[in-house]
């Protein structure tokens, strides 16, 4: 190491940079309640996020909470490996807990994110868990948004993994596996087996869909009309082309799975 | 350019050591300089299989911690003169391996001419199976033919795709091999096992081979030789098959299908 500097080294420098940032809405604050829903979203995958930054947002509480258990909080992010720096949208008489507990307080700081956010008093997101759950990051490992309103996946999914195609319609290239989840606010078109859960119109889209050209999910859902598949899959559909879509106007709303003619 | 090749499950106990032991060996044997190192810290056995256990002075952890040299840890195999091992450590916890540490060995044994480093993973899918991966430019997915073997070879698969160097620095993704082991053809004809069909039909993941389940499998361990030196045995020639289609010649899957005993053999029994 040279003792001599360069004259034009300054001793700190600043950059603009976008940083690999999470973002999760928390809709609970009681860290056991999180616990159980990350664990159901991530339980296979304990280290999905790999140390990311994370930003918690409360701006879609489901009621205000008197205190806020910043402790609990930010352990078990941690303990999914994800890394809380800041809070934003929180009741004013609760951001100084987060300064005490070494968060910063970041309201009014546009953060370039991707992925419109749905208000949640329009169309609150419908799960078939109906677990609340903090948005994950809509950066999964393998998926890369081709263009706004698709989004790809060119891997097989594993087990333990999730995609949430936020705002967009996901395509799947080469299937998933039991045990992986997709999510999606538009269709789900599944090129090869199609074996986890897959959830479509996420945030309520009634007219989204299922696509697949192997059929033989753990469960399907559209706009949280969903179906389980305990006693098997009917077997003319079975590993075959199959297509599920939500029938039955406003009121009567079922799922109607039936085969897809590729030829 | 040195190839780090993982051999990983996820499951425990389906025949992780014993391929990592016998894959080395059938590279060394084709040539190919190759140190095999022992990623189950705290639970080492690579070193009795390979029959080196009385010679471990140092280990992976002391190399690390820059308590021995690389050199002076590395054991060369009493079979095969282009093999090293690397042992693990038996005392030591989990944690002692780190990233940087596992990169520098792995550069170094670059430095030292190395074709192949091959890396036996522990079981599991926490930080001992993640960093034998980290390095890796192929990997041999390990996997019995039941279906929670499955399921973690599946998982495995996803953390090769998401944690990997390769992965995590946006290059061309480790390349996966699937290698069904402790196969019993009788056992999948009477329906007890999937086949190694169904198996590839699950994981997608082109097949390297079929390890026939096999009792000289164990006697070799205890004697502390790699299970591809067992002459005439099916499965010597089915990790050598294994190996040569690695170096990517084709070899038809051998032992893979039951023979019904004719019937001279129900006569009057025998094996
Ligand atoms: N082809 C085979 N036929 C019969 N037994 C086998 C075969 N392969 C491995 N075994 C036996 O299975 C047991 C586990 O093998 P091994 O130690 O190689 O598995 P592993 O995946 O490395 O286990 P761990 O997860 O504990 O590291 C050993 O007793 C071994 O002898
Ligand atoms: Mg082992």
């Amino acid at each position: 190491m040279s003792a001599v500097q360069p004259p034009t080294a300054r001793p700190i420098d600043f950059r603009d940079a976008t940083l690999g940032t999470t973002v999760a809405v928390l809709r609970l604050v009681e860290p056991h309640l999180l616990a159980d829903a990350m664990h159901k979203m991530l339980g296979g995958m304990p280290d999905f996020f790999s140390g990311e930054p994370a930003i918690l947002d409360f701006a879609e509480l489901a009621g205000e909470p008197e205190r806020i258990d910043w402790a609990g909080l930010l352990s078990l992010m941690r303990r999914f490996q994800l890394q809380p720096v800041g809070v934003r949208n929180l009741a004013p008489e609760l951001a100084a807990g987060a300064r005490k507990a070494g968060l910063a307080v970041l309201d009014g700081i546009a953060l370039g994110e991707r992925g419109a956010k749905v208000p949640a008093a329009e169309t609150p997101p419908q799960r078939p868990a109906a677990a609340p759950v903090p948005a994950p990051a809509p950066a999964a490992p393998p998926a890369a948004p081709v263009r706004a309103g698709t989004m790809i996946v060119e891997r097989p999914l594993r087990s333990g993994q999730q995609v949430y195609a936020r705002g967009a319609d996901l395509v799947l290239l080469a299937g998933m596996s039991n045990g992986a989840e997709v999510i999606a606010d538009g269709s789900i078109h599944c090129y090869g087996p199609l074996r986890g859960r897959a959830i479509a119109g996420a945030q309520g889209d009634t007219t989204a869909r299922i696509l697949s050209t192997n059929f033989g999910p753990e469960i399907v859902s559209i706009a949280g009309i969903y179906k389980t598949f305990e006693n098997g899959i009917p077997a003319a559909l079975a590993g075959k082309p199959a297509h599920v879509r939500l029938t039955g106007g406003d009121r009567e709303h079922r799922l109607a799975l039936e085969p897809l003619q590729l030829d | 350019m040195t190839r780090v090749v993982v051999i990983t499950s996820g499951k425990g106990g389906v025949g992780k050591t014993t391929t990592s032991a016998a894959f080395a060996s059938g590279l060394a044997l084709r040539g190919f300089k190759t140190c095999v190192i022992d990623f189950d810290v705290g639970l080492r056995n690579l070193d009795l299989i390979m029959g080196c256990e009385r010679r471990v002075v140092y280990d992976f952890v002391n190399v690390i911690n820059g308590e021995a040299k690389l050199t002076q840890a590395l054991i060369k195999d009493k079979h095969c003169e282009n093999l090293f091992v690397l042992p693990a450590s038996q005392t030591r916890d989990k944690d002692a391996l780190t990233e940087e540490g596992v990169e520098a060995v792995i550069k170094e044994l670059e430095h030292m001419g190395f074709d192949y480093v091959v890396c036996d993973s522990p079981a599991g899918i926490e930080r001992g199976a993640v960093l034998a991966l980290t390095f890796a430019d192929e990997a041999i997915v390990t996997t019995n033919p039941e279906v929670s073997s499955v399921r973690d070879s599946d998982r495995i698969l996803g953390i090769l795709q998401s944690k990997s160097r390769r992965a995590a620095e946006g290059r061309e993704p480790v390349k996966e091999h699937l290698l069904v082991t402790r196969y019993s053809p009788k056992r999948v004809d009477d329906g007890e096992m999937l086949s190694y069909k169904d198996v590839q039909e699950l994981l997608r993941v082109p097949l390297i081979g079929v390890i026939p389940e096999s009792e000289s499998v164990l006697h070799a361990s205890n004697q502390g030789t790699p299970a591809i030196h067992l002459k005439g045995a099916d499965v010597a020639d089915a990790y050598t098959d294994v190996v040569a289609r690695f170096l990517g010649e084709e070899r038809p899957l051998r032992y893979v299908n039951y023979e019904k005993p004719g019937l001279i053999k129900r006569l009057f029994g025998g094996k």
